[in-house]
């Protein structure tokens, strides 16, 4: 009995451990809401530190066809993600036109970006620190071999 | 001595706090009501100061951006502004026609310009900005070229006196600095 509660024990305590190593970079929300009532209502919470993870995993030459044109902007989105972890929480882009409505905004430690579409709604937030990782890892695993 | 040290620590971080500069906001405001369509942009200059030197990217590169020349009714505006530098306050262009009106002038630090065009579709160009970031703007010395980066250090350390607007019978375009993290 004692034998078990030993294991018991550490199971709990690789568990808990796991949990907060996984949670220490906080999560990445996405959560798509449908106006009609046979519409998709998707809402997913993943761990952020597995984005620059998985990203490690994408082969390379797909990698580099995906973010072709984000290549130039990679220096100035690092910038941005670590020079916004500072900054005040507030909407950053708001963008209006007929039917549509996207925000990009500031909430605490995440990026999160909102677009509004007649009869759907899709919400994005994603850790300033998860933005900064990713675009390491693209930078990265992007330059010359 | 427990006390004093208190007072001391909620004082020090209070006179931080005061210290502290207020973080300053670049907002941009377009606005086209025919279409129905509008963007508001609010960035911390802080962000956009430490973006720019990363961007490399069309005519934008080491913070500095290639204009060839702004050219208005033959007065190129970056050689003016670079012969301006040491100038007094005054108004060094003013040039009225049927159709046209431009206005180009130094006034109590701010740099001035306005342009009418009458003809065709109405345009109105109004820039207030004080004279330490339009000094920086043409600060690398190169001809063609305007220091972006070190114009946006200058606006971290000015009031609320940048406004840059143009507007036509379309679309309005407000530029300026605040410190407020949000238009209200």
């Amino acid at each position: 009995v004692i034998l078990i509660a030993k294991v018991a024990t550490g199971l709990v305590g690789a568990a808990l451990v796991a949990g907060g190593i996984v949670s220490s970079q906080g999560f990445i929300h996405v959560r798509v809401e449908s106006q009609q009532a046979a519409g998709p209502h998707v809402r997913l919470v993943l761990p952020a530190m597995a984005a620059p993870i998985a990203l490690r995993f994408v082969p390379r030459p797909q990698l580099r066809e995906s973010t072709e044109e984000l290549r130039p902007w990679l220096p100035a989105i690092e910038a941005a993600a670590s020079g916004l972890s500072d900054a005040a929480s507030g909407p950053l882009v708001q963008v209006t036109e007929p039917g549509r409505q996207v925000t990009v905004a500031k909430d605490d430690g995440s990026l999160v970006v909102c677009v509004e579409n007649p009869g759907q709604a899709v919400y994005v937030s994603v850790p300033l620190r998860t933005v900064r990782s990713a675009a390491a890892v693209v930078a990265e695993r992007d330059g010359p071999n | 001595m427990k006390k004093i040290l208190v007072i001391f620590a909620v004082l020090a971080m209070t006179a931080a706090a005061w210290a502290a500069p207020a973080e300053r906001y670049l907002h941009v405001r377009v606005d086209d009501p025919a279409k129905q369509q509008s963007v508001h942009i609010n960035l911390p200059l802080s962000v956009a100061a430490k973006m720019l030197p990363g961007i490399d990217h069309g005519s934008l590169h080491d913070g500095q951006i290639r204009v060839g020349s702004i050219d208005v009714n033959g007065v190129d505006v970056v050689q003016m502004l670079d012969a301006l530098k040491g100038a007094p306050d005054g108004e060094y262009v003013s040039i009225q026609q049927r159709d046209r009106l431009v206005r180009v002038a130094k006034q109590n630090g701010l740099l001035i310009v306005h342009v009418e065009k009458r003809a065709g579709e109405d345009k109105k160009v109004d820039i207030s900005v004080p004279w330490t970031v339009a000094a920086a703007l043409v600060s690398s010395g190169k001809s063609h070229e305007l220091n972006v980066e070190a114009a946006i250090q200058a606006l971290e350390n000015t009031g609320d006196k940048t406004e840059v607007s143009v507007t036509s019978n379309r679309q309005s375009v407000r530029i300026w600095v605040d410190s407020q993290s949000q238009v209200q």
